[in-house]
Parts: C-alpha cells; structure tokens; sequence
C-alpha cells in the first residue's frame, strides 16, 4: 500500500490533535502536521512532543501559508525545531521574505508549488528560480494547484519532467476556483490520470481535501485512483 | 443552496393523496438510486464547476412507473475536453441501469453550458434546444448528488440576466415591484413553443407517442406554465417582497432575484398551492385543479393506460377511452385554471396585462 495520508489542517484546520483522532483506525501511514496560519505555529511546535505519532511512517510539518515579515526569524527559529526531527518542512515560496535565510533548514525545506492566488510558484520556470536561491530544496507537488493553473496539465507535465527528482511529497485534492481545497471530483480524477505516470510511486501522498470523517477512506480510494497509472491505462482504452 | 441537493418536492405542505405522495416517494428515491449509481460507477461525477441536472417528472416530484429521465451534464466553469467524457459515461451508467432516456441528439441526455443559457436569451442565437434548456432549468429541475453549486449559479445567473433587462423593477410611485415582463415573455413564449413543437413533432415522428404528448401538453406542461406565471405575478403581488423596497438600486435587484429563486424552489405544484392560499381562490377551484392532476398522475402511473396513450393514433382520438379520460381530467384542470388567471380579482389584471397583449 502506497504512503498515504492527510493534513491535520484539512480536517480540522488548527485543531491537530481532532485531526489526528479522526485519522485513528483509518487506512493511513502520513500525515501533515498543519500551521497554515502564523498564529498556529508556536502552540503545534510546543505540543509537538505530547503527540502520539507512532502508528505514521511518514510525517511532515506545513510551515504558515503567509506570515509578517517580523515574524519570520522567530518562524524560522521555530522551524529549525521541526528540521531537527528530519521532517520535511512544507513552505509557500511567496511565505520568504528573505529566501536565503531559510537555507537554514537544508534539506528538510521543501517548496510547493502554487494556486493563481499567490504571485509566484505556479510554474515550472517559477520553481527553477526558486532552486536557485534555496538549491538544497525539495518540492511538495500539489497535483490540484497545478491542475487549477493549467487545467490541461501541460504545466504540471513540464514540473514533473524537471523536478521529478526533488519530489518529496504530493499534495491532492480539488482545488476550486476560489483556491479552496474540495473533496476529488471525477473531472480532477481524469485530469490528475493524464500525468500520473510521470509521478514517483513512492512519494507520500498527503490529501488536502475537506472531507468528513466517514470520507476519509474514500477520499484515500479516490486519491489512489487518480494516481494509479493502471487506471489511467484502462481509460485511455476505454 | 451551494453543496446540498436542490429542494425538490418534500411533500410536506402539498394536497395529501395516495397518488401524490407515491409520485413524490418514488421521486425523492430514484433521484438517491441515481446518485448512488453514479456515485459507484464515477466517483464525484459533479464538482463545483459541473451538476448533473434532472428536469421533467422526476424534478417536479411527479415521478410515475413508466417514466423517463431528462438529464444534463450543466457545466459553468471552464471548457475542458473531458466534460463530455463525463457526460458520455454519466449517459452509459444509465444504459447500463436500464434507465430510460433521451437520445443523444435530443434537448437532453448530454452537456449543456452556461454561457449559451444565460448569455443567449433571444436573437438567432436562442435555439429551440437552448429556450428549452433555460426555461426547464428555472421551472423543473433539480440537482442530483452532493454538489449542486452549478446549477445553483446558472439559475441566479439567468434570473439576473432577466432582470437586468428590466430598466425599472419597481412601479412608478416606488411602492411595488412590477411583473418581470422579460422573464414573463419568455416563459409565454416556451409555452406556445411547446404547443407548437407538438404539431412538429407530430409530424416527424409519424404521430409515435401522440396521445402521451397530447395529454402531458394539456395537464404538465400546461401546470410548469402556469407556475411560470404565477411566479413572475409573485412578484407585485407577495406583501412581504414589497415591504422589503428599499431606494437601492442595487439591493432593489438583488432582492427581487433572491424572491423569484426562492419560488423557483417550489415545485410546480408547490407554486400552484400557495397562490391558492395566498390569493383567496375557493376551495371548490382548488379541489378541480389539484383533483384533476392526481387523476392525471394516476392514468400515467398505470402501465396499461400509459401504454393505451403512448400507442394511440390522434385519429382514434375521439373514441379512445383512455383518453377521452384525459379530455375530461383536462377540461377539469383548464376550468380551474382559467378560474384562477380570468376570475380571481388579484390575478385577472396582471393576466389581461401581461399575460396576453
């Protein structure tokens, strides 16, 4: 069974400790811990201990979407707690105020790529520039940002084609046009099939979708679906 | 309401008979068995850009044994080639079920898109096929599945449309909306097409399924008519709309689409019972009109009779008892109706004003 999970936050926004208990006795081996607002930063990490994490194999850590700048060092300060875990760090590239300072967290640093509300990091010629600042960088492939920005996935074919060797984890869901994250639609489905043989099938896929919790495996069936590069043989034949 | 299933007929304030409440049982279940089929074989077939949308009997809560689903792919949102792949295996789910339904060529059965419903209203633009989408989409449909957030904004998206047309909403002192005369227009203009698409298809179909047509022009098409009508006269004519006039411009609008898509919620029949309550039509009118159509309801929730119209010939009209059946439920139903439009001292000026010249 593939690496699978959710982000605490798409459940429960900064409820993590609902978040996790809806995912007990699910089918799941991940799981992002989210802080998507900078006011949920400090208490996560503090809590970060009491957490009983053990039943994941995979965990990684959603760094605040957007922050004040004067929040940022203490940010980063917070962060080098979560890289000294060996998680990797999820970052919106737009969330640096001063990209080369977040070097610091080395490897454990991994940029994602972005929605058309954010004014950079939706393409592949974006993300490029972004290594450059940050070369020890990894990428969370948010497979539903892409399909919003370019509903063909063109685009998402040309950031898997260059970066397929940074993927660290995958983001999916449906991303709706006002950038919220819903529940997989077959029409996301079929698009996400057209590149799914260009994705690593031993990346963590961690789900964004807002679901409930008698959804859970659902969504996770559907996710598994969508990436399946047998399924997307069978309807390009069908 | 976005992400819920659109209203259809609950029953709860509706003329109670075994025959209604059967229709509106059977309804509420086969639009659940729909989505559960479709639910199974494509997972989230609607998204917030896409509704599967059910028109005729099954969205008016009169779904009888014998009937067949009208459905469409609505898209609003943007145009991407696999649209009509979804479509096709929404439409293969069906087959496969055994669900009778439009070929691919007809009104329905396939994908229909926003921008044609709201944008061509009149002109050459506005096919048969596109008037028929619109004028349903407001009258008779109903969202199937988890994700009705599309049929949603195309209904408002059409009602705006219809009222931006109108310069002044209100009359001239200020004191009272007017009847949306566009909106009105429109659904004036459905019905005679519909009554004149009976001749055409007569014609082209070689009379196939005449006296079914026949008897669904005189009692359902006739009703979605007559509630288009009386939705558009809510308009001057519900106090609570008045009392909510306000001097913006902007919310004067915004509160008169709010009214008009809150009576398109209602099913047909729904429209149809509160008029008869609001506007003081005798109980012995009510008892004609909402009589005849569950006798109506009955003729066709009974194989044989269904089969008897579906076979019959328009030459052996005179003589068919099933049907002369139906003459005389429709004969029943027109003399409630016409009560209502011609006699009712609210509602005959607004139909001799707008309803004729």
């Amino acid at each position: 069974m593939r690496c699978i999970g959710f982000s605490t936050g798409a459940l429960a926004r900064d409820d993590f400790r609902r978040a996790l208990q809806m995912l007990t006795g699910k089918n799941v081996s991940a799981v992002e811990l989210s802080a998507l607002r900078q006011d949920e930063l400090v208490p996560l990490v503090e809590q970060l201990d009491d957490l009983d994490l053990s039943t994941f194999k995979y965990v990684s850590f959603h760094a605040p979407s957007a922050m004040e700048q004067s929040f940022e060092p203490l940010a980063l300060e917070l962060l080098l707690q979560v890289a000294a875990r060996k998680w990797p760090i999820i970052v919106h590239p737009n969330a640096m105020y001063n990209p080369s300072a977040w070097r610091r967290l080395g490897n454990c640093l991994c940029i994602e790529n972005m929605d058309k509300r954010k004014p950079i990091g939706q393409t592949a010629k974006d993300l490029a520039e972004i290594f450059e600042t940050v070369p020890d960088a990894s990428l969370c492939f948010d497979i539903g940002h892409a399909r919003q920005v370019d509903p063909t996935m063109s685009e998402a074919s040309a950031i898997l084609h260059r970066f397929r060797d940074r993927i660290q984890q995958l983001h999916v869901s449906e991303v709706n046009t006002q950038s919220k994250h819903d529940p997989l639609s077959f029409e996301s489905i079929l698009a996400f099939h057209k590149v799914s043989h260009l994705v690593p099938g031993d990346v963590p896929i961690i789900l964004e979708s807002k679901v409930e919790e008698s959804e859970i495996n659902g969504e996770i069936q559907s996710a598994l679906n969508a990436l399946s590069v047998d399924n997307a043989l069978a309807l390009t034949g069908d | 309401m976005p992400g819920t299933e659109s209203t259809g007929a609950t029953g709860a304030d509706l003329p109670d008979s075994d025959i209604l409440r059967t229709c509106r049982e059977a309804s509420l279940r086969k639009r659940k068995e729909l989505d559960q089929l479709l639910s199974r074989q494509i997972p989230g077939y609607t998204s917030e850009d896409t509704s599967l949308v059910v028109f005729g009997s099954l969205a008016r809560g009169e779904w009888t044994s014998g009937s067949d689903l009208d459905w469409t792919y609505l898209i609003d949102g943007g145009a991407n080639p696999d649209h009509f792949r979804i479509a096709q295996n929404i439409r293969h789910a069906f087959e496969r079920a055994n669900v009778e339904q439009p070929g691919t060529t007809e009104t329905f059965g396939s994908m229909a898109f926003s921008h044609d419903i709201i944008h061509q209203i009149g002109g050459q633009n506005d096919t048969n096929k596109n008037t028929t989408q619109r004028i349903l989409l407001l009258l008779e449909s109903c969202a199937i599945g988890k994700r009705s957030d599309a049929h949603e904004r195309v209904i408002r998206g059409v009602i705006n449309r219809y009222l931006d047309e109108d310069n002044h909403p209100l009359s001239p002192d200020s004191k009272s909306y007017r009847v949306p005369r566009f909106l009105l227009n429109d659904i004036v203009r459905f019905w005679r097409t519909m009554a004149v698409d009976f001749a055409s298809k007569q014609r082209d179909r070689d009379s196939k399924k005449w006296g079914l047509r026949n008897a669904k022009l005189r009692m359902s098409r006739k009703l979605i008519f007559a509630s288009g009508l009386l939705v558009c006269f809510s308009a001057n004519l519900d106090p609570d709309l008045q009392e909510k006039i306000s001097t913006d411009e902007n919310d004067i609008r915004l509160k008169l689409i709010n009214h008009i898509r809150d009576q398109l919620r209602l099913t047909p029949l729904e429209v149809l019972k509160q008029s008869v309550e609001r506007y003081g039509i005798p109980q012995a009118i009510a008892s004609d009109l909402f009589g005849a159509y569950q006798e109506f309801l009955k003729v066709l929730n009974d194989e044989k009779s269904r089969k008897a119209l579906e076979n019959l010939k328009s030459v052996d009209s005179r003589t068919d008892p099933t049907f002369r059946k139906i003459r005389e439920i429709s004969t029943v139903f027109e003399g409630a109706l016409d009560h209502i439009f011609f006699k009712n001292k609210l509602i005959e000026p607004l139909t001799r004003k707008y309803g004729v010249f």
